[in-house]
């Protein structure tokens, strides 16, 4: 029946069609049947194949995807949808499957198209919503707060919106919460840590009106604050030291861009000034800042597929990840759908994607070196440190013929340590090796003023056997350059055999020669196992001064890398004083790995001329369509913010930067403000943080959320205002007690009728156990430490059970595996750096608790936590007790647990009881 | 845990607005009152087409849901081959490619992934014609081979990506990059566990290493951290299962009871607060545990003629030894109701070594590979088979991509392939004998019925009862699910 209806109408139309001759088409009585009859199936309100929509006015006349305009006013012929319906276009006919449109209804169409496609307003059945229309993206305004009637409870504006919005659903605010729980809460907030006992009792006993301002000031001003917001941006950019994909290989030099954050935050650094610094900071001396562009996950070259495909797929993939950081940190966008399609929610097209994408069109991922003086400053300081350490070092390897056996050869590095002799060459003969041609990373000859006069910076020359060179690898100007490492190394032509002369530009008393195969610890084959070691004298005869025939025997297991192997079994005198040695060394070698010649390496994005952008269908690369030039989405305001395709990469990033950081962009500071107060109270007053678009969650409170932004802007966008005013206000200041009654009415907390209180995070976890064991190392900056055995390859990585003191660093200095847990706190919903986690999820699971039970972590913090309180307080039980309450608690036990506690220690010893007192939820708790 | 607008899809949440309801009452009603006013409108329940969100209750997030609608397999076990099986080599036979062998591929690649192409190599074993259905299959899998009438076969599967990290990616998560939930994460978020004891989510790691992807093979990605997997073997235990050694049993008894006092004080201070009463559940699960893990990998009580169908006392190939006990550990997990296992045959990339990447030498590597693979998995399905477990069992053998038809030039073996390769189903709800999908006759490329992996996946949740267009989290703004936005049921799989 339907269907007949739908044939009688349409027929019905035909015959008005052909009889109205000079009539005018009429789209309702004319054009829409034919539409319905053909098209509606895909392109109507159900299906939008290829995004076009043909029932709706707006989206019919703005076309699909990949053809629009589908219908061009006036121009019949050049109307997609006219070639289409006519079979022009190859693989194009439409409707593709069922009949084709008659002759009739083809000139329907084309006249309707020709005489203009008037299509009558009010005729569809439904109307869509404009996209544009959204909250977001609309001017902020800055309503006063609301009158509200109860005084005194109101601080400051943000407790008289949070008020209004708690009263008007007939709830109360809950009463102010005890001190102690304030000070914990604002303290875990801020810093990350508790307060030590001693801070609590000045904050008791302070009756200042001003005790908690004063608090506040100082957890401000403490460089602890820095290391803790850090990691809330790091983890909306998804920070880490690793490239990840299955190699997950470090990036040495990513650290320079989590140090920068911690600095903005402890800085205060105005957030439009934080945004143009992330984006173009190498145009203001801010260069590790630019860390941001490349944070995500790469593709090595070797992972890449040789073919030119699978190069301009992953291309574009990193150029993705880098966009993906821009939408959703700065705009709380989720622009990368539009990669592909047109935005679903949004209105933001294909073209406006890639036109995003042009801005970064320059930049690559990889490390750039970074002169700036203090780099320079900085290693020189750290070299002129190294030199004679490591001179004492060697001075503390047997000699030849002092009588001891001498060290067996081993792959990593070796001492030749003999009389002081003038000479001005020095040759260094290989007679066997364990397999294959010999291979030298750097030979060293040291003078008795402990200064290397092999290098080739001093004037020495080489000669050689012969070589087998191969680029970037194996080079003879590699023996002594100065690096180590099987990269930096020469290797001989001759197995098992094979010479180098090295000879200085005058004569130099020299006492020892330092040499391997790879100091780097990795490779162990082409060792020089038989070698003698000669040097000139003045006849131009070659004496003997060492060789290997006085040393033990070689070990092919050896792994180890010391200079110095018996530092156990040297005398007491000395003993300390070459343990000191190493460990300074070795801290000396690590820092200076990051200060290649005249400056720093920094992965923060590697600079050149843009190629040129073009937008790709289904966002496929081998299916690029028109050039575009860089430019901001055209739905938010565009003036005096466009650029020519021809424009330099600098100039791009940095039209972009002031572009995003006008103080009138409608979502900048909206979408900032949101993530402070998320960070403060667990949620933002839009719950969907990286996404404020169509799809997103509207705020809770629209005006305080205005009322903030525009306050964050007026106060020079400083991040530690908006922090005063959150946490010095009464609705921060309220209980966290869950009440019955306004549970039942929001049992989310989104009205903020309590304080929101949430398990701490795994950083502050970790950081907070080894603040209260006395253990935790204050040591702020520089490269991370390790978590793993191993820093990646493919092997996995296996756990470091025991840390020593570089390990007891904040969790922040740690060298962040992408995608790889942390073994202990990991599970503690700690993000894996694969995408951004604006907000962490707070799950609560066995791994967890067995983590935290069983771990030698709080095994380890159990002993030193119990160590530090008998130290503190002596064997007195009770004693212990009340200071692991204090230090734990920051409160004095109660009598049934003190009782209890006490026939603990008594029992099972202090460290039974600290171990359990670490898993309890009152320390893991923000109160 | 919260029930309110945030656990909706945008459409959800646009309903919302449009009554008014945000504004006018807040949260005031409750999530029952919530999920009926959407089903009326047929956004939520099984009329609908809107996304399905579980909902989690925080004290018991292993709690058993049920599926969308009645589901064909109650579990799933994957048999993970990581570092890409040459589908040329084990079922996709190519006898075309025999003839061809040694000829250049016409209007074939000159650059491959790793380099210049080299000739057409025929498939490196011979292939015989197997049971009821004929079907030609290579000698290299013998075992493996005899259940061909039980299998399923796709042949012409794609991937996105010819990269193994992304491509494992792309296998276990439907995303080529890092940072997406795993299958088994979906499926625990979706379905829950059957064993309270045990978590709902194994991952049994091949003994020779992790496989190239590593973690994201059975990471939670932005679900919430519970449903991740936990990975164990027949030869390493669950991390932090056992308490320390320094500790005695009295002491760690003391502190667990003390501990749970103290978490039950504090909960007292702050009545009401499921989260608080979870962590004390959680740890009780976490004793729990230590008791049922390691009698689940005890196989001491494994008969002897179970541990010989394994190949499990084979005393010159411990690689395959363990592996079988990897097997065996597998059914037994699956005895006891763990939802989802995932057993890697295969490491990390070595040149070839350790995992199905046969770049150089495919033939002398495959060898040793197919003797470690091949009698235990198949005495793993023989045996799941004869306790009736394929009942309610799916069983999904899988491999990121295949390989090239031609040798790499100046190598015996072949490069990746991500245009067509073969993976398989059997068990619950799967139609036995059937091969959908064919390579062209050189096996470079699908040709017929061809199915990006998204399809696989679809089929998979289908099985379960979960209809993978709805099953979805609200992730930064989207709907996030495990085939994005494609994925269509291989329904020529299914009974």
């Amino acid at each position: 029946m339907e269907l007949f209806l739908k044939r009688l109408i349409c027929l019905c139309a035909m015959v008005f069609a052909g009889d109205a001759i000079g009539e005018e088409v009429d789209f309702v009585r004319d054009v829409r049947p034919i539409f319905k009859e053909h098209c509606y199936d895909c392109h109507g309100a159900e299906k939008q194949k290829s995004g076009l929509r043909l029932d709706v006015k707006s989206a019919a006349l703005k076309g699909g995807e990949y053809h629009r305009p589908n219908i061009a006013p006036g121009k019949a012929a050049d109307s997609n949808l006219i070639r289409f319906v006519r079979g022009e276009v190859e693989d194009m006919q439409m409707p593709p499957k069922g009949e084709a449109l008659s002759a009739e209804e083809i000139s329907i169409l084309s006249e309707w198209i020709d005489k203009g496609a008037v299509w009558p307003d009010g005729v569809d059945a439904v109307e869509l919503d404009d996209p544009r229309d959204h909250w977001s993206f609309k001017p902020m305004k800055r309503f006063d707060p609301p009158d509200v009637s109860t005084p005194g409870w109101a601080r400051n504006e943000i407790d008289r919106f949070i008020l209004h919005r708690v009263k008007e659903e007939g709830l109360t605010p809950s009463t102010e919460a005890s001190r102690i729980d304030w000070l914990r809460r604002v303290y875990f907030d801020l810093i990350g840590l508790p307060p030590s006992p001693e801070k609590v009792q000045d904050f008791l006993t302070n009756d200042s009106g001003n005790a908690y301002a004063e608090v506040v000031d100082e957890l401000l001003t403490s460089p602890r604050y820095g290391e803790r917001w850090a990691q809330h941006w790091l983890d909306v950019v998804r920070y880490a030291d690793t490239h990840g994909f299955e190699v997950n290989t470090p990036r040495p030099n990513a650290w320079p861009y989590r140090d920068y954050v911690i600095e903005a935050f402890n800085d205060d650094l105005p957030y439009d000034r934080f945004i143009f610094e992330q984006l173009a900071g190498d145009t203001v001396d801010r260069d590790a800042a630019t860390g941001f562009l490349v944070t995500a996950a790469a593709l090595l070259p070797g992972q890449i597929g040789k073919d030119d495909a699978s190069k301009r797929l992953a291309r574009q993939d990193e150029l993705g990840e880098t966009v993906t950081n821009v939408g959703e940190a700065f705009l709380g966008l989720s622009v990368g759908c539009a990669k592909c399609h047109d935005h679903k929610f949004d209105p933001m097209s294909a073209q406006d994607y890639y036109s995003l994408q042009a801005f970064f069109a320059g930049v690559d991922y990889g490390e750039r070196l970074v002169v700036d003086e203090e780099a320079e400053k900085e290693a020189k300081v750290l070299r002129e440190q190294l030199a004679p350490l490591k001179a004492t070092l060697i001075g503390m390897v047997p000699s030849v013929g002092a009588g001891a056996e001498r060290p067996s050869v081993r792959a990593s590095v070796n001492v030749d340590r003999f009389s002081p002799i003038g000479t001005d060459a020095v040759r260094f003969t290989i007679l066997s090796t364990n397999k294959l041609e010999p291979c030298i990373d750097e030979l060293e000859i040291f003078t008795t003023d402990g200064v290397n006069v092999a290098l080739h910076s001093q004037g020495a020359k080489t000669t050689f056997s012969g070589s087998k060179e191969s680029a970037n690898r194996h080079q003879e100007a590699f023996i002594n350059d100065g690096r180590y490492g099987n990269s930096r190394s020469w290797m001989s032509n001759e197995t098992g055999a094979g010479w180098v002369e090295v000879s200085f530009p005058d004569k130099r008393t020299i006492e020892s020669v330092v040499w391997g195969r790879d100091r780097e610890g990795k490779f162990r084959d082409r060792l020089a196992l038989s070698y003698k070691i000669e040097v000139r004298d003045e006849n131009g005869d070659w004496v003997p001064v060492a060789d290997e025939s006085d040393r033990a025997k070689h070990d092919p297991n050896d792994k180890s890398t010391e200079i110095l192997t018996n530092a156990e079994n040297l005398p007491e005198a000395i003993r300390a004083e070459a343990r000191r040695s190493l460990k300074r060394k070795n801290d000396l070698v690590e820092q200076l790995k990051s200060y290649p010649d005249g400056g720093r390496m920094v992965f923060a994005g590697k600079f050149r001329e843009p190629d040129s952008t073009r937008w790709l269908r289904r966002g496929d690369p081998e299916q690029p369509q028109e050039e575009v030039p860089p430019a901001v989405p055209a739905f938010l305001e565009v003036k005096d913010f466009s650029l020519d395709t021809g424009a330099s990469d600098r100039d791009r990033r940095k039209v972009l930067a002031q572009w995003l950081s006008r103080p009138e962009h409608p979502l900048t500071a909206r979408v900032m403000v949101n993530r402070i107060w998320l960070w403060h109270f667990g949620r933002g007053l839009v719950d969907t943080p990286n996404d404020f678009g169509n799809s997103g969650v509207p705020p809770t409170h629209p005006a305080l959320l205005d009322w903030l932004a525009t306050e964050f802007v007026r106060s020079g966008w400083s991040v530690k205002h908006m922090h005063r005013l959150i946490v010095l206000s009464s609705t921060y200041r309220q209980s966290s007690l869950v009440r019955k009654d306004a549970q039942e009415v929001d049992a989310d907390v989104q009205l903020l009728w309590r304080f929101p209180s949430r398990r701490i995070e795994a950083e502050a976890i970790r950081d907070s156990m080894l603040l209260v064991s006395g253990r935790l190392n204050f040591e702020a900056g520089g490269p991370g430490f390790d978590l793993f055995e191993k820093r990646g390859g493919l092997s996995g990585f296996p756990p470091i059970e025991k840390f020593d003191t570089k390990g007891l660093r904040r969790m922040i200095y740690a060298h962040k595996i992408r995608m790889e847990r942390e073994a202990v706190f990991g599970a503690f919903d700690c993000p894996d750096a694969g995408q951004s986690a604006p907000r962490r999820s707070r799950s609560t699971t066995p791994l967890q608790a067995l983590n935290l039970f069983n771990s030698q972590f709080t095994l380890d913090e159990s002993v030193a936590l119990a160590k530090r309180i008998e130290s503190e307080v002596g064997g007195d039980v009770e004693g212990q007790v009340d200071l692991a309450w204090r230090l734990l608690f920051s409160r004095n036990p109660e009598s049934e647990e003190s009782v209890e506690a006490v026939d603990i220690v008594r029992e099972h010893g202090l460290v039974t009881l600290c171990r359990a007192l670490y898993n309890t939820s009152e320390f893991l708790y923000m109160p | 845990m919260s029930h309110g607008a945030e656990h909706l899809s945008g459409e959800g949440r646009r309903l919302l607005n449009r009554r008014g309801f945000l504004s006018q009452s807040g949260t005031a009603l409750g999530s029952i009152a919530l999920a009926d006013l959407l089903a009326g409108d047929g956004l939520l329940g099984a009329s609908g087409k809107g996304p399905i969100r579980p909902v989690i209750d925080p004290s018991n997030p292993y709690a058993p849901r049920r599926p969308h609608y009645p589901a064909k397999a109650k579990n799933v076990l994957v048999i993970f081959c990581a570092g890409a099986v040459s589908q040329l080599e084990t079922w996709d036979y190519k006898p075309e490619l025999i003839k061809q062998d040694g000829k250049p591929l016409k209007g074939g690649p000159a650059v491959t992934f790793q380099g210049p192409a080299g000739n057409l190599a025929r498939p490196q074993y011979a292939f015989q014609q197997r049971g009821q259905t004929g079907k030609w299959v290579s000698d290299m899998i013998p075992h493996l081979a005899e259940l061909t009438d039980d299998l399923a076969f796709v042949h012409s599967l794609t991937s996105e990506t010819n990269t193994h990290g992304p491509a494992e990616n792309f296998l276990s998560t439907g995303f080529v990059q890092d940072g997406f939930p795993s299958m088994g994460a979906w499926l625990s978020y979706a379905l829950g566990s059957e064993n309270s004891d045990l978590p709902a989510f194994v991952s049994i790691l091949d003994p020779r290493g992790v496989p190239q992807a590593s973690v994201n093979n059975w990471g939670p990605g932005f679900l919430p951290a519970e449903f991740q997997g936990t990975t164990f073997s027949a030869s390493q235990p669950i991390r932090h299962l056992k308490r320390p050694d320094a500790i005695s049993g009295p002491q760690d008894r003391a502190a667990r009871s003390f501990l749970q006092r103290m978490n039950a004080r504090h909960l007292e201070r702050n009545p009401a607060d499921g989260k608080l009463a979870a962590r004390i559940a959680s740890y009780e699960l976490a004793a729990r545990m230590q008791l049922s893990v390691p009698e689940i990998g005890d196989l001491s009580s494994e008969p002897e003629h179970i541990v010989k169908m394994y190949g499990a006392d084979d005393t010159k190939n411990q690689i395959k030894a363990d592996y079988a006990k990897n097997c065996i550990l597998a059914r037994r997990l699956i005895e006891k109701g763990v939802r989802f296992v995932q057993l890697f045959n295969g490491a990390y990339a070595s040149g070839g070594k350790l995992n199905w990447d046969g770049h150089q030498k495919l033939k002398e590597q495959y060898d040793v590979h197919a003797e470690i693979l091949d009698q235990s998995t198949a005495a793993l399905i023989r045996d799941l088979k004869q306790r009736g477990m394929l009942e309610d069992t799916l069983v999904v053998f899988c491999t990121e991509f295949g390989r090239m038809p031609m040798f790499q030039k100046g190598a015996q073996g072949r490069d990746h392939n991500p245009d067509g390769f073969t993976c398989w189903l059997t068990g619950a709800g799967v139609k036995p004998g059937v091969s959908h999908g064919v390579t062209d006759e050189l096996g470079r490329k699908a040709v017929q019925d061809i199915h990006p992996l998204y399809d696989f996946n679809a089929t998979i949740l289908h099985l379960l009862g979960l209809d993978h267009e709805r099953l979805s989290y609200f992730h930064n703004g989207l709907e996030r699910r495990l085939t994005n936005v494609e994925g269509h049921v291989i329904r020529e799989l299914l009974v």
